[in-house]
């Protein structure tokens, strides 16, 4: 047992932020550790990315930005950061002390700060027929890709935003087939979004890696654009897609695999289970936790970087690791972090295509809430959306209530993949604000934890 | 507050079980009743607990309540209907896991028998495992009750909510106290919904209890709020028919009928009563993770899937406070100290006889409201 180990900073996920943050730290003089959840550091957007270096001719499909982490792992490697890999994090305390799962057994590090970098995770997608058999979202599609270069010839891909269009490009970059892409982004930009191209302009190189993104997918695929009520088909798995085309013809589409994908939203879990206070983002419609500029969330020595406190990017997300570490060293020290409205420029400028983004790609309301009562809204209690309906209909006042009248939100999946999907029908029943809904109330351990391995605690401890 | 004033005659302060089920039986009895609760029913301590229905280790002036309590939840259709189905009678047993825990047992069963109370009886190691085969330790024997159960506790409020509503009680959700005052005329009750009169008071509030005396004017009463610890693990196939402790621990361990195991008992975690939050410290948990383990081997590789906490009120002797308060009108019963829920419909019943002006059928005098101020 670990317990009595302090680090002066412990980082939680070890993807850009957690990296970034580490590098620096070390840098810095701190001494600093990295528990992350998988078996290499990367996070989702870098996965893999040292094993996969060792091959990179072959595995050159993955793209430029991809292997820009390369540079960022081996500076972390490099480092005298600490990182204990497959280390499942489920619970922090208010007096930083960390709790995590490694090698089957219960242990904690105290902290003298800690940097929570777990990123984002995709918006659940509760179309009916989205838990068949053959339907996966895209970030799993682009996992497999990363992880052993396996991807699945001939699928369909349904959805939209940044993520939709650089997997299908992957794909095809690696030979893959893609059977067709049905693309439910609007074709026409409104006024609005010309304004808030402007600032965008800001990241030219972005902008013209999207087009370009997008401009090969039609090219070599069987591209739909502005599709409306898209249907998963099939009642054993994946059969096909149906959906309504630009010209307002009902399109259906055979497809042995299926993937959906609507946008990013921060990974909330260990924010929220922490007590930290969180606000609703109108614009990326998900709760951000609340932070100054440097990322110091409402619970003192708690910060937070990367995605994980609201959809910025890879490059934003180094810049916000980096920034949390810097403060943290200040403090360590003693003394104040100077050129703050430099850094704030920065931090603007890195996120400038957001807004723009974020209007663009913004999901659906036939994607956030299903309009086929029969689909599952929560997957772990098996409750379809008229299952759900039912239950608000009684009169509840926000989602924790629901639990008791229906079980939504009680599963495994600690809402991870129901509590958007449930917040926002509370809000289209009773017309209360969705910030106001609230999220459902989200509690440890927020990562697999067997009763063997909390038990493994009180031996420790009787030991010790 | 320009809203108008309600006329009421009896108003019961707090939707948690003691609260449901007191205004439920005073509405049955015909009486007028408004229940109050400031956030929704079953929202904390009654809502969220283990749901353990047992008579096994009481304290020995708490048997003859919780003897009562039985028999209204062997009957619990008649009072709350089709949720009565949420409560789920099987046996339950403590088992002794060395010899200290097998004196302790035999002799509580023993002293029991003396006061002239049979439903608790000894089983050896061999009846024990005969009733679960599944058992992985070894014990050396146990205490068992024939007929303790556990309920989906939430549901059991619910119901006794809905049935004081058919009855004719006004339930009023989302509804806080922010005053009492007494006068001639009975008591004026301020709150985040408007005054409220009534003749009589009953004060079911739990946690809130102690400040909420403190309000009408009551002694002080050394009531403390902590959060009392769950954990529920994914679905395993059905391994244990009972409840389940032991000896000398606070372990409680159940497998419901959806397969997962609840387990808990006893480890409790700071509670906030101003920001209305329980917290949760599952590495205090560990000790009853062990235990489980030692139990039922197969456990250890179960996941937990949730923990979770209730706002509990506890009293320096871990008894309830049922009585008349100082203030003519003012009947408590809360400071269950976690393990109110199997006693509550017998408390609702003897709370509703106490504001009738009836004496109630099982002897209060060791929850006498007065009985800190004595020492004090």
């Amino acid at each position: 047992m670990t317990a009595g180990s302090h680090y002066d900073l412990v980082i939680i996920g070890a993807g850009p932020a957690g990296m970034a943050a580490a590098i620096e730290a070390s840098e810095g003089g701190l001494r600093a550790l990295i528990l992350d959840d998988q078996p290499a550091p990367g996070g989702q957007v870098y996965r893999h990315v040292l094993q996969n270096a060792v091959r990179r001719e072959a595995s050159s499909y993955l793209g430029g930005d991809y292997w820009s982490g390369q540079a960022l792992a081996d500076a972390f490697a490099a480092s005298s950061a600490e990182l204990w890999s497959q280390s499942r994090v489920w619970q922090i305390t208010g007096d930083r002390e960390v709790f995590f799962s490694r090698h089957g057994a219960a242990q904690s590090v105290s902290a003298g700060a800690i940097l929570i970098a777990t990123g984002a995770m995709e918006r659940p997608m509760p179309l009916r027929g989205w838990t068949l058999p053959g339907v996966m979202s895209v970030g799993a599609a682009q996992t497999m890709l990363k992880t052993n270069g396996s991807g699945a010839d001939g699928a369909v891909f349904a959805g939209s935003g940044p993520l939709f269009y650089l997997t299908i490009w992957q794909y095809l970059q690696a030979g893959l087939a893609v059977r067709a892409v049905v693309d439910t982004a609007p074709a026409r930009m409104t006024l609005a979004q010309y304004w808030l191209a402007l600032p965008a302009l800001l990241q030219p190189g972005l902008l013209l890696k999207g087009l370009r993104w997008r401009a090969a997918i039609r090219r070599k695929t069987d591209y739909f654009a502005q599709a409306t009520s898209v249907a998963i088909n099939g009642e054993d798995r994946v059969t096909g897609l149906s959906f309504t085309d630009a010209s307002g013809q009902r399109q259906t589409i055979p497809a042995e695999h299926l993937f959906i994908h609507q946008g990013v939203v921060p990974n909330t879990s260990l924010t929220m289970a922490s007590d930290l206070a969180h606000r609703w983002c109108p614009r990326q419609l998900c709760w951000h936790p609340r932070t100054d500029m440097f990322g110091e969330s409402s619970v003192a020595g708690l910060f937070v970087a990367g995605d994980g406190m609201g959809i910025a990017g890879a490059a934003a997300a180094v810049s916000s690791g980096r920034l949390a570490a810097q403060r943290i060293i200040a403090r360590a020290r003693g003394r104040a972090l100077p050129m703050a409205p430099v850094w704030r420029f920065l931090k603007w400028r890195q996120a400038a295509i957001r807004p723009f983004l974020d209007s663009l790609f913004r999901p659906p309301d036939e994607w956030r809430v299903p309009q086929d009562d029969t689909a599952i809204v929560c997957r772990c209690e098996a409750l379809t959306k008229a299952d759900v309906a039912t239950a608000i209909a009684l009169g509840v006042s926000g989602p924790n209530q629901l639990k008791g009248y229906c079980r939504a939100g009680m599963g495994r999946c600690q809402g991870r993949m129901c509590a958007l999907t449930i917040q926002k029908m509370i809000h289209d029943h009773g017309g209360l604000p969705e910030d106001r809904v609230g999220h459902l109330r989200i509690r440890p351990p927020i990562r697999p934890l067997t009763v063997g391995e909390l038990a493994a605690l009180a031996n420790d401890d009787a030991g010790a | 507050m320009t809203m108008p004033a309600h006329r009421e005659r009896i108003i019961v302060i707090g939707g948690g079980i003691q609260g449901c089920a007191t205004a439920c039986f005073l509405a049955k009895r015909g009486q007028k009743v408004t229940l109050i609760e400031k956030d929704h029913i079953g929202r904390h301590a009654s809502g969220v607990n283990a749901g353990g229905v047992r008579r096994l280790g009481r304290d020995p002036c708490e048997i003859p309540l919780s003897l009562a309590a039985m028999d209204i939840w062997n009957a619990l259709d008649e009072e709350i209907g089709d949720n009565a189905d949420a409560f789920h009678p099987c046996f339950y047993v403590k088992v002794a896991l060395d010899e200290d825990g097998q004196a302790l047992g035999l002799e509580r069963v023993e002293s029991l028998r003396r006061a002239g109370f049979r439903h608790e009886v000894w089983l050896e190691e061999s009846e024990i495992r005969s009733r679960l085969p599944h058992l992985s330790g070894r014990t050396c024997g146990g205490i068992l009750v024939e007929g303790d159960g556990w309920a989906v506790p939430w549901r059991i409020v619910q119901g006794f909510a809905r049935a004081a509503v058919r009855h004719g009680a006004t339930l009023i959700e989302g509804c806080r106290v922010l005053g009492l005052r007494r006068d001639r005329d009975g008591w004026q009750v301020n709150t985040s919904k408007g005054t409220f009169e009534g003749d009589q008071v009953v004060n079911c509030a739990g946690a809130w209890a102690a400040e909420l005396a403190r309000l009408a004017g009551e002694p002080v009463f050394p009531l403390s709020p902590y959060a009392p610890m769950l954990v529920v693990t994914d679905r395993r196939p059905p391994i244990l028919p009972a409840v389940m402790g032991v000896l000398g621990h606070t372990l409680s361990l159940k497998q419901l009928d959806t397969g997962q195991f609840v387990i808990g008992g006893g480890v409790r975690a700071r509670a906030d009563l101003d920001k209305n939050r329980g917290e949760v410290a599952i590495p205090e948990l560990a000790a009853s993770m062990r235990l489980a383990t030692t139990l039922f081997a197969d456990i250890a590789n179960t996941q937990i899937i949730r923990c979770w906490s209730g706002i509990e009120g506890y009293m320096p002797d871990n008894l309830p406070v049922i009585g008349r308060g100082r203030q003519p009108g003012l009947v408590h019963g809360f400071g269950f100290s976690a393990h109110g829920f199997q006693l509550g419909p017998a408390v609702g019943e003897a709370l509703a006889d106490l504001v009738m002006g009836r004496q109630p059928r099982i002897p209060l005098e060791a929850f006498d409201p007065g009985r800190f101020e004595r020492v004090a």
